[in-house]
């Protein structure tokens, strides 16, 4: 896919002294980072800790106070348009017309993204097939259960195959044995390329398909650093340490 | 992005609705029986009319209250349409997912408006096609039918828009209801005291929509009473905007 600016070193996103006040208080504080192409990177934190926040600025639907999001080096507030190609997003509830079905749904989430004709009956075609949508491909969204509206929101998400991949928690009601068929779509995505952001509770899930985690508490960022398959163990000690006293306390002398 | 994705998607959802085809079936069936009751008043009356060449036709007796009828129907069909267009969207959580679609505030919410006008103007010509049925078979005066049917199509698109911005502006589809219809009925009557009074001009009579379309119903088509409708059209979809680009802002 040609991205619509190509400035091939720049990260695929990069947030610069992000804020954001809800509900009259700070959501999320001059919070910076950047994620390369092909990354996974997971955001963990306790509620209200500003995760969702975070995930619908940098998916568009909600403009920051101050600070810049570059979406493949160009400045999304000033091109929001950027979104409909690049960005592929997954809010925590995903949210569905009750009155479409699941193809119409794809159908209607393709037009928004500039699919048309043939490239959008394939893309419907592929997606419905890789989600495994098929036997509900004509029924109403509003009839599906939690487990396949989560899915629909996920096709409607990779519909455009987007270059960055927005989900906020994306495991919310699937079964075990969709959340481990999410886990390698996940990372079939990274390895083609895309740049994922996932918001989780499980630091499970960011163990399993995540290479980076960032903690947030209280809006801000507070932990970033490298995942490995192997150190579950310290990544929840870091993540309680930061969740009781507000940030991960200096490793102890052996 | 189709400039009409918007626009395709909320007509997709007119239609699925059944709200849409229980009113678009109801109206009509009321507005066939009215047309048949007219156009036998007008047939057994026709004796009598034949000896005043001059006297009202076809379009007066028939079509144009007719229309009448059918502007009488829009200040409750009109709101309904319209109450979920962009409350239902707040309602379900979707409306961030056309943001996140780089979707600007203006084309949703002149694509939503554009499939509600293509709902009503297709109600209007359903309406239409009673009388025009007959063409063949009476005198039809063109002129009076055009004007009428211009009139009402300004109105309904005053009421849509309207019933946009309602939408825009409620958390719910029926306060949005309850508030197109109020401003409609206001907007309708704001002059009734001053009539009752006895002026029949001044700006009170401008602003009511029915010094507006009055004239269009009688024929008298004027760059005034259209550009009324068009401001009023324009001031309520500037509204929208504002307010659904205020809740990108705020979410």
């Amino acid at each position: 896919m040609t991205l619509p600016t190509d400035v091939s070193a720049a990260p695929m996103l990069r947030l610069d002294q992000l804020s954001r006040r809800r509900a009259g208080r700070p959501a999320v504080q001059s919070l910076s980072l950047s994620l390369p192409r092909g990354q996974v990177l997971g955001l963990l934190g306790v509620n209200g800790a500003g995760k969702s926040t975070t995930l619908s600025m940098v998916a568009g639907a909600l403009r920051p106070d101050s600070g810049s999001i570059r979406l493949n080096g160009a400045d999304f507030l000033e091109q929001p348009e950027l979104a409909r190609q690049l960005i592929g997003w997954l809010p925590e509830r995903a949210p569905l017309w009750p009155e479409l079905t699941v193809s119409e749904h794809l159908d209607a989430h393709g037009h928004l993204r500039g699919l048309r004709g043939a490239a959008l009956k394939q893309a419907r075609t592929a997606i419905i097939e890789r989600l495994e949508l098929q036997p509900l491909a004509r029924r109403l969204a509003g009839v599906l259960s939690q487990g396949q509206r989560q899915r629909l929101g996920l096709a409607c998400a990779l519909l455009h195959r987007p270059a960055l991949l927005v989900l906020d928690e994306p495991a919310n009601a699937l079964d075990p044995v969709q959340v481990a068929a999410l886990r390698t779509l996940i990372r079939e995505q990274a390895a083609a390329g895309t740049a994922v952001i996932l918001s989780t509770h499980l630091l499970a899930e960011v163990t399993a398909v995540c290479d980076r985690v960032a903690i947030l508490h209280d809006g801000t960022l507070r932990h970033d650093g490298h995942v490995h398959s192997d150190d579950h163990a310290a990544l929840e000690r870091t993540f309680f340490e930061i969740a009781m006293n507000g940030q991960p306390q200096p490793a102890r002398a052996a | 992005m189709s400039p009409f994705a918007v626009t395709r998607l909320e007509w997709r959802r007119l239609l699925v609705r059944p709200l849409a085809w229980v009113l678009a079936a109801l109206t009509l069936a009321w507005l066939a029986w009215n047309f048949t009751l007219m156009l036998g008043s007008f047939l057994s009356s026709q004796i009598q009319r034949a000896a005043q060449p001059d006297g009202p036709g076809f379009i007066d007796l028939v079509g144009v209250p007719l229309l009448g009828q059918l502007a009488q129907l829009a200040f409750l069909v009109v709101p309904l349409i319209t109450m979920s267009v962009i409350a239902g969207e707040r309602r379900n959580g979707t409306l961030p997912l056309l943001f996140a679609a780089g979707v600007p505030a203006s084309r949703i919410v002149l694509g939503k408006y554009l499939a509600v006008l293509g709902w009503l103007l297709l109600w209007l010509a359903l309406t239409l096609a009673m009388p025009l049925a007959l063409m063949h078979t009476t005198h039809f005066d063109w002129g009076k039918l055009a004007a009428a049917t211009l009139g009402l199509a300004l109105m309904l698109a005053t009421l849509g828009a309207i019933g946009v911005a309602c939408s825009a502006f409620a958390s719910h589809p029926a306060i949005a209801a309850s508030a197109a219809l109020v401003i409609a009925l206001a907007l309708w009557s704001v002059n009734l005291g001053a009539q009752m009074a006895g002026m029949n001009g001044g700006a009170i009579n401008w602003l009511a929509m029915s010094s507006h379309l009055q004239p269009l119903l009688r024929g008298l088509v004027s760059t005034t009473d259209i550009v009324w409708f068009a401001l009023l059209i324009v001031l309520a979809l500037a509204l929208a905007t504002r307010r659904l680009a205020a809740d990108k802002e705020r979410n």
